[in-house]
């Protein structure tokens, strides 16, 4: 299944012009508009690295299009993947770590031997138990804050991962590490993985939406679903989550429907008659094609996020309609009609801009989570609910938590906010493939640094990719001379959460 | 490359178990076993099990578990009961390769007959190519040879070109492509040279002009143009990661990076030297004849992406060490050094110290913690000029140690500043700067090495790099990458009769264009007459025997639909101008306001080069039609063909209005809808419609205006809005999208 540029693989008879196979091969422009469109990477069985014979002969698996569904290297139920991303860095010891402890240690320091950079240089307050108390849920009894009663009641469905690390402090570059592994830009995300390995269900939707929170993006922009040095054809789609929700998805007003058809019947008439010229120019015939893919997506993006035909049961369930969980509400919803269309990989942001426009609780914790859980917290057990409902949470792997988490210290007498903390932090998968109702590993008594069984950025990647049925040192890009991961030379699948 | 097996079993068969001639010929037998199957693992320096065999006496020694041979005894040692099991050689990449029945037994018999080693011989990782991995005796680390220019009876070789061309062309039985016809010619060659296509007027006066030196005229009045060196610098652009802000969460503008970008453009109009165009952007600061200009070139040094608040700013340095070796490798050298930062490169013949006797060059610049007001960057004091740039902060820094597996916390021994020894002939460590300089003068010494006359890499890879986007395909296809995982060069004879003459020509790059582009093989069509046959041979057009056919880029599609439109500003060099960004793609920034300021529209009508570029918002026009990352250097775009691309040229207001303009622009020129239609396909296409298309095109026109009036009744507007559909329809065309 891998899908390699390795030049090594480059002696297939038409590699660099594949297109042209399908062309002689009397798939004509049909078959192309059928196969999708192909650009210049190759599709390559990793295991047959070795084959160089220059007689090797096109097979039909060889001849698909980029995005064109791939077997994954293992069988899986997961098809799609929602991640919900915790822009700014939610508390662990105040939603999915409790903490005990730190009420006998209240109001001392941490402990000296704990080193720890301060991000930002801010002051330094005391330790500080949770803002809120915790309960246990379900039958699992899992233990979960007050700042999530609706999820609580998935309790049973949630594998929390206490004891997640990561190697920065500072919000620009830990975003880009959840999301490309290193914390330098420039790399594919995890998303452009998915649909660079697995392809997607649906090419008249793009297989890698990003919805962003309405406050704005995160920090550092789009490196964040870039698709680093892949083609751009694997980058996210940025997502607006009313009306056109694609960038140039539709024209001026000047120019309808019909206008658009008519200009789109006059461009195939001109390119039909430049190709009937250039025999074997399938290059042109799957440009010629895109646009037939443009027409298509342009009826079928909106109404990817028309709600009008969702009950008001469902509305109701999501909060669409009402403050503070309107617009997370809308974009849950948004993602299970994707999640029903094919799209391989959702990403919803919960936070954007800065500071506490984000879950960047500085100043209060308890303002700050109180407002970003309450926004949050019944779309994603709606969310929940109705995938479980629909059955679709057979197929669907749903993530939840941000860059990092934060310090079990406060940041002064009357800032009962807390500062980052890479050294763990909490995170928590649900859905196809995942045990519910556990929790695996854990941070120290403080909730300062993950001590026990601990889950580096890599190893959770390593995990969704394989839940995606990927393994994860096998899904390789050649660039610059060298085989790239997304996780890099690391990674281990925590396996003590699979199903 | 080499196959040892080869050479292994005619040894095999030549002298079965002639035990003389095996320890006469130990290099090609045991020897080459060893160097091809062991020496990767137990090697000198970290070897396996503790076991290193590249010497005799390391062998005799043994590892960590104990005696490896006992000479004389192939059964009693762990050597060949190791190889005997098949437990060795290890499983490498996923794949495991046992040794021949005949290689063991080889073995054995060496042992045996008292496992002889010739006198001082020490087996060197990287002596030669194997299966697996380069050599120093890769070929692009050879000397660059003066190939003789093969002359062919009855061949077009006036053109040197040509004569390589039709050699290859005519071994495989192929014969060359027609000549195209003038006008994809015309546009072929403006698009190559200046990036931008042909106005009507040119094409006209090309198609009058019958004299024999039509070509050369317009090759020379195109080499000549100002535009010669905006179309280059972008390509130059793409290999130096340009971009004009810092990346990550301010994202912060480098001032005056458009000052770098000039430079670029300057370096190319006035056909400096490619050796000193190397040298001034390696240590412009360090040059005797340094100035503002010099200075301004070591801008390719400071314009990568900086992070003003990296984890730890000490474990930082080395990210930007990275980024430095990695930009300065890959531009001039087409090497993937930074793989050696954790380790010996698994391919090529770079050691991990050669990884940091490189990264040493850079180690006594502004790397490590400072105000952040600076950017990562020296002062304008240290710098001597208040431009983007880079200068070192001392003579002699502090010793550079290898990082074992790149990792800060396990230094290992400290290196010898140096160029990378993998050029067997051009070995260069770098001395100290005599007393008086304030710069350890380590780039100047490195720029020194790659612009050695001699130097095997240096001017094949920038004569790839011109190949390349005159032909489509490089000579060699991986232009970044001329070690073991890229392609072999199709024409090695070229690609180095090209290099040397680059070289012992002063290095001008403009004589080479105008003799790839004057050649034959240059003016060949896309079609082919019996293409199919050809395919049947060369399906990939290695050997070119026809054009290859090219979409435009992103920058040649927008700045060819303002020329179109009659907008494009052709003014030269400044600062950039920031494109309009919709609202919705802003909404990707963190900072709303304030975060991005379009410039006026006025400005907006520059070409793409002059396109202000921020890594955290790429202008998604350029980024859609595959515009490169602006992180690390790519020598070769990407061409995809997605959706969105043609949303993007459906739908985006900006394509909307140079549409509009475009139709404006055909409205005035006269009254008349069959000349307006004549008007339209000269500026958009170059050639005028033939019958079929002006029907269909009227047909358009009344479709569309019945559509217009049927919602609103202002004939004007309708017939503006007719025609602008028309132009947008002709902007999407693959015929404006691609060169022929």
């Amino acid at each position: 299944m891998n899908v390699s540029r390795d030049p090594r693989n480059q002696h297939f008879p038409c590699s660099i012009t594949r297109r042209e196979c399908l062309w002689d091969m009397g798939a004509g422009f049909a078959g192309l508009a059928l196969a999708g469109l192909l650009d210049h990477v190759d599709h390559v069985d990793h295991d047959q690295f070795t084959i160089q014979g220059p007689n090797r002969r096109a097979n039909a698996a060889e001849l698909q299009s980029t995005l064109s569904p791939r077997k994954p290297h293992f069988h899986t139920p997961v098809r799609s993947v929602v991640f919900l991303m915790m822009n700014g860095g939610p508390s662990h010891v105040d939603t999915f770590d409790p903490k005990p402890e730190l009420i006998r240690y209240a109001g001392q320091p941490l402990p000296s031997e704990k080193k720890f950079i301060n991000s930002g240089g801010r002051s330094m307050g005391l330790l500080t138990p949770s803002v809120r108390p915790f309960r246990r849920y379900g039958e699992s009894g899992l233990e979960i804050s007050d700042f999530y009663p609706h999820l609580s009641r998935h309790a049973d469905k949630l594998a929390v991962i206490r004891s997640c690390h990561t190697d920065t402090h500072a919000h620009g570059s830990a975003l880009v590490q959840m999301n490309t592994g290193k914390p330098i830009i420039g790399r594919p995300s995890l998303g452009s993985w998915a649909v660079y390995g697995l392809g997607t269900e649906n090419e008249n939707m793009p297989g890698y939406v990003v919805m962003l929170d309405k406050r704005g993006g995160p920090i550092g922009g789009q490196p964040n679903w870039s698709s680093g040095f892949m083609p751009a054809t694997f980058q996210g789609t940025l997502f607006r989550p009313a009306g056109n929700p694609i960038l140039d998805l539709s024209g001026p007003a000047s120019f309808d429907r019909a206008m658009q058809r008519e200009q789109l019947d006059f461009l195939a008439e001109l390119n039909h008659r430049h190709l009937s010229s250039r025999p074997g120019g399938s290059e042109l015939a799957a440009r010629a094609a895109s646009y037939e893919l443009a027409f298509r997506m342009q009826a079928e993006a909106p109404e990817a996020v028309d709600l009008s035909r969702e009950t008001m049961a469902t509305r109701e369930a999501y909060g669409v309609d009402r403050e503070p969980t309107a617009e997370y509400g809308r974009n849950c919803l948004i993602a299970r009609r994707l999640v029903e269309r094919g799209v391989r990989f959702i990403q919803l942001y919960s936070g954007g801009g800065h500071l506490e426009e984000t879950w960047d609780a500085h100043e209060s914790v308890e303002k700050n989570h109180g407002r970003h859980a309450g926004e949050t917290d019944q779309p994603i057990a709606a969310l929940l609910t109705d995938l479980e409902q629909r059955g679709l949470l057979e197929s669907t792997l749903v993530l939840w938590g941000g860059e990092f988490g934060r310090m079990p210290f406060s940041e002064g007498l009357d800032k009962p906010g807390r500062n980052h903390n890479p050294y763990g932090f909490s995170m928590w998968l649900a859905g196809a493939g995942v045990k519910g109702g556990i929790s695996y590993g854990a941070t120290d008594d403080f909730g300062f640094e993950a001590v026990e069984n601990r889950v580096h950025v890599h190893d959770l990647h390593a995990t969704i990719l394989h839940l995606m049925g990927i393994d994860h040192t096998r899904l390789t890009y050649f660039h610059q001379g060298r085989d790239e991961r997304l996780t890099d030379v690391y990674g281990t699948v925590v396996q003590d959460i699979l199903a | 490359m080499i196959d040892s097996r080869v050479v292994v079993s005619v040894c095999i068969a030549i002298s079965s178990v002639a035990a003389m001639a095996l320890s006469a010929d130990f290099d090609a037998s045991v020897g080459s076993l060893l160097l091809t199957r062991c020496v990767s693992c137990h090697h000198a320096g970290d070897p396996s099990g503790e076991l290193d065999l590249t010497r005799h006496e390391t062998l005799l020694r043994g590892g960590a578990s104990g005696q490896a041979i006992t000479p004389g005894n192939a059964d009693e040692s762990l050597l060949f009961q190791h190889i005997a099991s098949g437990e060795m050689p290890k499983e490498e990449g996923g794949h495991k390769d046992p040794l021949l029945k005949e290689e063991i037994e080889l073995f054995r018999t060496w042992i045996d007959t008292g496992a002889h080693w010739p006198e001082g011989r020490v087996l060197d990782l990287f002596e030669r190519t194997t299966p697996r991995r380069a050599g120093r005796d890769w070929w692009s680390l050879k000397a660059v040879h003066a190939s003789p220019i093969p002359s062919l009876p009855g061949a077009a070789t006036a053109n040197p070109i040509d004569a390589f061309i039709s050699l290859h062309l005519r071994e495989r039985g192929l014969v060359p492509a027609p000549k195209a016809d003038p006008r994809t010619l015309l546009r072929r060659l403006s698009f190559d040279l200046i990036g931008l296509p042909p106005s009507p007027l040119e094409l006209d006066e090309f198609l009058a002009d019958a004299s024999p030196n039509a070509w050369e005229h317009l090759v020379d009045r195109l080499l000549a143009s100002p535009h010669y060196g905006e179309r280059w610098a972008r390509h130059w652009l793409d290999i130096a990661r340009f971009a004009e802000t810092n990346g990550y969460e301010r994202d912060a503008e480098k001032p005056g990076a458009w000052k770098y970008r000039d430079w670029v453009v300057n370096a190319f109009n006035s056909d400096m030297p490619f050796d000193r165009f190397v040298r001034e952007q390696i240590a412009g600061d360090e040059v005797p004849d340094r100035n503002e200009s010099t200075v301004i070139a070591t801008g390719f040094l400071r314009i990568g992406t900086w992070d003003d608040e990296p984890n730890d700013p000490k474990e930082y340095q080395y990210e930007r060490l990275e980024d430095m070796v990695h930009a300065t490798s890959t531009a001039f050298l087409g090497l993937s050094i930074k793989c050696a930062r954790c380790h010996d490169h698994k391919f090529d013949p770079i050691l991990h110290s050669d990884y940091y006797r490189f990264a040493s060059a850079f180690w006594a610049g502004p790397i490590g913690p400072r105000a952040s007001q600076w950017l990562g960057g020296p002062t304008k004091e240290e710098l001597g000029f208040d431009v983007l740039g880079w200068t070192d902060l001392s003579a002699i820094p502090s010793p550079l140690h290898v990082l074992a597996k790149g990792d800060v916390s396990r230094p290992l021994g400290a290196v010898q500043a140096g160029a990378p020894m993998c050029v067997a002939y051009l070995q260069k460590d770098f001395d100290a700067p005599p007393q008086g300089f304030s710069t350890s003068r380590r780039r100047l010494q490195l720029a020194e090495w790659i612009t050695d006359p001699k130097h095997p890499l240096t001017s094949r890879v920038i004569v790839n790099r011109l190949w390349q986007h005159h032909f489509g395909e490089g000579l060699v296809r991986t232009p970044d990458n001329f070690g073991f995982l890229g392609r072999k060069p199709t024409h090695p004879d070229l690609l180095d009769w090209l290099a040397h003459r680059l070289v012992s020509q002063g290095w001008h790059l403009k004589q080479l264009h105008k003799l790839m582009v004057m050649s034959e093989t240059y003016q060949q069509s896309s079609l082919h007459p019996d293409a199919l046959a050809c395919a049947s041979v060369d399906a990939e057009n290695n050997f070119v025997w026809r054009a290859n056919r090219r979409r435009l880029d992103a920058e040649s599609i927008r700045d060819a639909m303002l020329v179109t439109s009659g907008q494009l500003d052709l003014h030269l060099g400044g600062p950039s101008f920031r494109a309009p960004i919709s609202d919705e793609a802003l909404e990707g920034l963190s900072m709303k306001s304030g975060a991005y300021q379009a410039s006026p529209l006025e400005a907006s009508r520059r070409r793409s080069l002059y396109m202000f570029t921020k890594r955290g918002l790429i202008v998604p026009l350029m980024t859609t039609f595959d515009m490169c990352d602006t992180t690390t250097p790519t020598g070769r775009r990407d061409v995809s063909t997605v959706a969105l691309q043609a949303l993007v040229l459906l739908n985006n207001p900006w394509v909307h209005q140079q549409s509009r303009s475009f139709a404006m622009r055909i409205l005035a020129e006269s009254k008349d809808n069959s000349s307006r239609i004549d008007a339209a396909w000269r500026l958009a296409l170059g050639y005028m419609p033939d019958d079929s298309q002006h029907k269909a095109a009227q047909e358009h026109l009344a479709v569309q205006r019945s559509r217009i009036m049927d919602r609103s009744p202002d004939t004007a507007e309708a017939e503006i809005l007719s025609w602008t559909s028309l132009c947008q329809v002709l902007f999407n065309t693959n015929e404006f999208l691609y060169v022929d």
